[in-house]
């Protein structure tokens, strides 16, 4: 009998645009990313920072205390924030080809929790003065303290999972020749976190 | 099974219509069915029977073929099959080939069938019971359905068998024919012109989308009534079901009163984006457009509308870390995961220099960051969010974080 009507799946529709997840990583990892690299060759491939946990991350997800904000240059504005957790500050800056995200800063009244959404940038300071990242931001929102508590536990279970999986995956085999980092050292650091999160 | 013996039926059939074939000559036909190309006898006996049916020009030989009497709900497709029942439903064929479409009942469950013009089958009429012979069931979209064609007999016949409908939970819902008790929960935005509505509609056990094409003497249903569906085709496409009613018959059940089940699916994760167009929106008030109009009043079909609605609503994305959806919530979900009611939004657009850009940022600034557990079912590309909570601190996950840290408390 002929089933010409039955539908088929699969492959039924070309693969659509998938938007790069968030990463939940802690200031004390990212401070230590170097590693930057482009998938694929064309002026459009995403740009990736490699976590020292093995993970590739074209996008971070932060939620901290704003401490303090910078407003920098005369023709071209320029915020830098610190934002800080329970592992250390990470950079946050948003520019002119970030409006939406550096008007959002310029609204917040330090100290408060913040909700980051960014992309990692790796840079070299000009003077020599080392090898820098900060997140450029694209959206920083004024959260509550639930939020930040939550982000904490979520950041954990996230660094935790990519402890887990060192080791196993391709990026995590790169981050070990790259970084030359144990992973358990970002155990600790977890934990730490954690304690914190405790009193 | 013994060809010659089917060959000698076959000929008797012949002959008691007043010619004679030459036994032997339908049995090689019948070998070389059977032995050659592997035809089951069954169908080898139909196909010489219809065969010799035009060639003698002899009417009535079809449905020689004994088939077992099938409950319609065990029907597979591949199958030959007989079958009692009532037609409860006829809709229009969209094909010359096709004489007529529609739904046949028996007690245990409802089939869609379709009546090919060459099948020389007599009209069905609505509401009558009918003994279809040797019909074929096959699938179309997933969903079994009775062929009846030139080799299938169909008899009316006379009983006052009382029909009851059997009505099935919505999570239970597979592609076909299916009656259900539901209240109608969601009323959605119609992508085309031929829609005369579509939502949700739901019982205790989920929701399903539903959807009424335009046709004559077809009511939209009422936000929040209990309505009792009798025979509606039930559609599967790209893995999700709806029930089309047009096929079947709505009967509102004013008195009674059901819960909804939520179903679906519960998405964790953060809001990492707000997109354009959540907040306040103006909707298109042509009935059955509902499409969101542009700044300027504009609709894409209805042009410039100034008696427009408003609505509100968020498109969002929600990210765990690992993956990302995209949702969309609507008015009443919206509500609630901004803390702030439509009227409330409307009053701070039409007092804000900003106008509605100011609700867009007062409800981008609430739900940004926010860890959100949603209920929703997974529409393709967008998780259509029914219910969205605020995910909660819970002492005892961060317990179970430390002991997997390894640190100590």
């Amino acid at each position: 009998m002929k089933r010409e009507n039955q539908m088929t799946f699969g492959n039924r529709r070309e693969a659509r645009f998938e938007r790069e997840p968030a990463r939940r990583v802690f200031a004390a990892e990212l401070r230590e990313a170097r590693h930057q690299f482009k998938e694929g060759t064309e002026e459009k491939s995403p740009t990736y920072v490699l976590l020292p946990t093995g993970q590739r991350c074209n996008r971070a997800f932060v939620v901290g205390s704003m401490t303090e904000k910078m407003r920098q240059g005369e023709q071209n504005i320029f915020y830098r924030a610190r934002v800080v957790d329970p592992t250390g500050t990470t950079f946050v800056t948003a520019g002119n080809y970030q409006p939406e995200a550096m008007q959002q800063i310029a609204r917040v009244e330090p100290p408060a929790f913040v909700a980051v959404v960014g992309k990692p940038n790796v840079f070299e300071a000009p003077d020599g003065g080392g090898v820098y990242i900060s997140l450029r931001a694209e959206s920083v929102t004024v959260v509550d303290r639930e939020t930040r508590d939550l982000w904490v536990l979520d950041a954990a279970k996230a660094t935790l999972d990519r402890i887990d999986a060192y080791g196993t995956t391709e990026d995590s085999k790169k981050a070990a020749e790259e970084y030359r980092i144990d992973p358990a050292l970002f155990r600790k650091t977890v934990a730490d976190a954690l304690a914190q999160m405790h009193l | 099974m013994d060809l010659s013996i089917v060959a000698e039926r076959i000929s008797q059939k012949i002959l008691s219509k007043g010619k004679n074939v030459d036994q032997k000559e339908i049995e090689a036909k019948l070998r070389l069915l059977v032995d050659e190309f592997g035809v089951q006898p069954a169908e080898a006996e139909r196909t010489v029977i219809n065969e010799l049916g035009r060639e003698y020009q002899v009417q009535g030989l079809a449905g020689a073929v004994e088939t077992d009497r099938h409950a319609i709900a065990e029907l597979v497709p591949d199958e030959w099959v007989t079958i009692e029942g009532k037609v409860v439903g006829l809709s229009a064929p969209n094909s010359p080939s096709i004489a007529q479409t529609g739904i046949i009942a028996d007690a245990s469950g409802a089939i869609r069938f379709v009546v090919w013009a060459k099948a020389g089958a007599p009209c069905l009429e609505q509401g009558r019971w009918y003994r279809v012979e040797s019909a074929v069931v096959d699938a179309f979209r997933n969903a079994p359905n009775l062929k009846i064609h030139s080799g299938t007999t169909v008899t009316a016949i006379e009983t006052d068998k009382p029909l009851l409908p059997s009505v099935v939970n919505v999570a239970e819902l597979k592609p076909g024919v299916a009656s259900v008790h539901v209240k109608m929960v969601q009323e959605w935005e119609a992508r085309s012109e031929r829609i005369l509505q579509t939502g949700l509609v739901g019982d205790p056990t989920g929701t399903t989308k539903f959807t009424i094409w335009k046709e004559e003497g077809k009511e939209p249903l009422t936000s929040d009534t209990v309505y009792d569906i009798y025979y509606a085709t039930v559609d599967e496409y790209n893995g999700r079901l709806s029930l089309v009613l047009n096929s079947g018959t709505v009967v509102p059940d004013e008195e009674a009163e059901l819960d909804v089940g939520a179903g679906g699916q519960v998405y964790g994760g953060a809001i990492v984006h707000v997109g354009q167009g959540s907040g306040l929106v103006k909707r298109c008030p042509v009935e059955g457009c509902n499409r969101v109009l542009s700044r300027q009043n504009y609709c894409p079909i209805h042009e410039i509308q100034p008696e427009f609605r408003y609505d509100l609503r968020i498109k969002a994305v929600l990210d765990d870390g690992v993956t990302t959806k995209n949702i969309l919530m609507q008015r009443e979900t919206t509500e609630a995961a901004a803390g702030l009611t439509l009227d409330e939004a409307v009053e701070l657009a039409e007092n804000s220099p900003l106008g509605m850009d100011e609700v867009f940022l007062r409800v981008q600034s609430a739900v940004m960051g926010r860890y959100l557990d949603c209920r929703g079912r997974d529409m393709d590309t967008t998780v259509l969010v029914t219910g969205a909570e605020r995910h909660r601190f819970d002492p005892a996950a961060l317990a179970a974080l430390i002991d997997r840290a390894g640190g100590e408390a």
